[in-house]
């Protein structure tokens, strides 16, 4: 067994939507002539179209195995699923996390009833783009593409129910009543990612490691997502449910995460010192996410040291298998250093193969 | 206590002053003509111009109005932080990074030792005050926040770079009060977002202002404050100025818990919608805030800057503050 034997190169979510050279920035132009009525909706899904072939073109170029579409048609990460649902209003902006990004915030004003799919379409659309890139040369077989989903928890939190209200949207005023919905709903999400072909599910709570007194509500709301992954299991569908946390020191809750019943859990390990240690010396019954990579910052790190720190850890992880990637979406970086970004993790790979490439 | 410092400074003020954040929506031909500077087809100092006569439109409009602590507006920035950084040494600039919707910004790179080596703001300032007799705020952006807005590749961790950026804010805020400027504004609304963090930011303000004779306020807005507060009251300036209007006062339930001990400058109106609340719900607001607060320290503004609104609609929302703080004045 190889040292990499189960080291998987992986995005994490989100990447930059658009670059600094004008043929990079057709999207954002595409938004602002709709907003003046120059282009209509079609023409904005034709560009999103593109753009998310681009950059799931862009990560395979890079060398990821495990690819995203860069969640390039999110608003952001909260309301482009909340307001996907019916009785729930999408109201002002709020800060996400520590990010100086924006989101806008969920307010439910009924039950929250889901028409159609939530990012199922999105996702075999993309996956079909990534089947239509020539793959690269050892990759057969091992590039993929993963749906992502904010989670029920981060959902909930980040949501309110209208103050006013009173009958369907007062029985939504409590956290839990909230999150219970969301997760439903995005269990319900699960069946038609699958038939569209997806076998591993990114959700993403950072919320739940920034507000652990919530976590027993968190914790509940995996239930009907893990019976929606169960039951697809059982009709001989591969699927695996992979967790990340993220913008918060993960540490203090590392065991307590290890025993979530997810099959991945995903870690940012930018704010916690002391994390490489842990799960060297603590180890992991899960395969892990190893969001090594600074996802929030331009600085380079050096893939000598990221591979010393993988090579310490990789033993101590369930079947030697683990997911390295950026600490979070990428969306937060320019393009041309998200780009950058991926391509260490390659070099991260060769390191720890001994064939440091030119 | 901050009254007295005020007339220390030779400022008299009516109860219930009225002033504005900061930033004021660009006239539609500075922001064709930033457009063609940034395509190089306008001179620099042809853009100067029109920013001058920008920054003249709005000191007069705020005289109009009857504001009683005016800004600048800001004509001459794009971002609260990016304007610092492209004129620091020490900084370089990233590609574009989103801010939310269909909005960018070139995000700082601290890329080497920033340092000051002459004002930045202070000619605008003095620009500024020379049209009007009111008092003009010298408007800064705090250690803190350039820190937490910019991408650290220099420094060994966040505090060395909020405090040597401090040190650089430091440098300005003399030159401002050299020139004459007695309130400064040193926005922080990156304050509370990392709660954990808050020492930091509060030793970077000490670093700012200790020993520097003028009325400093801070502007802080989109936070968890529950987190910070009381202990964010130890910041080192004398009004905080909050966006109190888009959270529906919640903050006031804060200060039920434990005093507000400085001046606020209590924004009244939201700056996110294209209309302007009544003046029955802005009176409301003031009402529900001199339930708690002492009417001596509350100062009435929007939420936040007006930038993003229309030239039209920004005058109408500081028209709501005006009428709402004299209607208080005179009862």
């Amino acid at each position: 067994m190889s040292a990499t034997t189960g080291l998987y190169l992986s995005s994490t979510g989100s990447y930059p939507r658009i670059g600094d050279s004008p043929e990079l920035q057709a999207l954002r132009r595409t938004i602002a002539a709709l907003d003046r009525g120059e282009r209509s909706h079609a023409d904005l899904l034709d560009v999103q179209n593109e753009v998310t072939r681009h950059v799931i073109a862009e990560q395979v170029k890079a060398g990821l195995d495990v690819t995203t579409d860069g969640l390039i048609r999110w608003y952001d990460p909260i309301s482009h699923l909340a307001g996907k649902l019916d009785n729930i209003e999408i109201k002002g902006l709020v800060r996400f996390f520590d990010t100086n990004t924006y989101f806008r915030q969920p307010v439910f004003v009924g039950a929250p009833i889901k028409r159609g799919n939530l990012v199922a379409g999105e996702y075999s659309f993309a996956r079909n783009a990534l089947g239509h890139l020539p793959t690269p040369q050892g990759k057969a077989g091992k590039l993929s593409l993963k749906p992502v989903l904010t989670g029920p928890y981060t959902l909930g939190k980040f949501s309110l129910s209208e103050q006013s209200g009173h009958g369907s949207s007062k029985a939504f005023a409590s956290l839990e009543a909230r999150v219970e919905a969301y997760a439903e709903i995005l269990a319900s999400e699960f069946e038609p990612l699958s038939q569209a072909g997806a076998e591993l599910i990114q959700i993403d709570e950072p919320a739940a490691i920034k507000y652990p007194n919530d976590w027993a509500i968190f914790e509940a709301s995996l239930a009907p997502l893990m019976q929606a992954h169960d039951k697809i299991r059982k009709s001989g569908r591969k699927v695996e449910l992979a967790l990340y946390v993220y913008f918060h020191d993960c540490a203090p809750l590392y065991e307590k995460l290890l025993t979530l019943p997810v099959d991945i859990v995903g870690l940012d390990f930018t704010y916690s010192p002391k994390l490489v240690d842990l799960v060297a010396s603590t180890g992991s019954p899960k395969w892990l996410g190893l969001g090594i990579i600074d996802g929030r910052n331009t600085k380079l790190e050096d893939p000598v040291q990221i591979a010393r720190q993988v090579e310490r850890m990789l033993p101590k992880i369930k079947d030697q298998r683990a997911f390295l990637g950026p600490s979070s979406g990428l969306e937060y970086l320019p393009r041309d250093r998200a780009v950058t970004k991926l391509e260490l993790l390659s070099k991260v790979r060769a390191e720890l193969e001994g064939q440091k490439r030119p | 206590m901050s009254r007295q410092k005020l007339e220390s400074l030779g400022l008299k003020l009516p109860l219930f002053p009225t002033t504005s954040v900061g930033s004021f929506p660009k006239p539609d031909y500075l922001t064709k003509a930033r457009a063609e500077f940034n395509k190089k087809q306008m001179s620099e100092k042809d853009l100067h111009d029109l920013e001058r006569k920008a920054t003249a439109f709005w000191i007069e409009e705020q005289e109009r109005l009857g504001i009683d602590v005016l800004v600048d507006g800001e004509m001459y920035r794009g971002d609260m932080v990016a304007y610092f950084a492209e004129r620091l040494p020490g900084f370089s600039i990233s590609g574009l990074v989103r801010s939310y919707g269909n909005r960018y910004y070139h995000k700082p790179i601290i890329s080497g030792e920033v340092a000051w080596r002459s004002p930045l703001t202070v000619d605008w300032w003095k620009y500024a005050q020379s049209l009007t007799k009111k008092p003009v705020k010298g408007m800064l952006t705090g250690g803190y926040t350039i820190l937490d807005w910019s991408f650290n590749e220099f420094y060994p961790d966040r505090r060395s770079a909020a405090l040597a950026l401090a040190k650089v804010v430091r440098k300005e805020v003399e030159a401002l009060i050299a020139a004459g400027c007695k309130i400064i504004q040193i926005d922080e609304p990156a304050l509370s977002v990392r709660p954990e963090e808050l020492p930091i930011a509060l030793e970077a303000m000490e670093f700012t202002t200790t020993g520097q004779h003028a009325y400093f306020i801070t502007h802080a807005c989109y936070g968890e404050f529950d987190k910070i507060y009381p202990g964010m009251l130890d910041l080192a300036v004398d009004n905080f100025d909050l966006e109190m209007s888009n959270s529906d006062l919640d903050l006031l339930e804060l200060f039920r818990g434990h005093p507000f001990t400085k001046d606020i400058s209590f924004g009244v109106v939201d700056v996110h919608s294209h209309r302007t609340d009544s003046s029955e719900v802005v009176r409301e607001r003031i009402k529900q805030a001199l339930t708690i607060l002492p009417k001596e320290g509350v100062w009435v503004d929007p939420d936040c800057g007006l930038k993003t609104r229309t030239v039209e609609q920004a005058i109408e929302k500081l028209r709501a503050c005006v009428t709402a703080a004299k209607s208080f004045r005179n009862a």
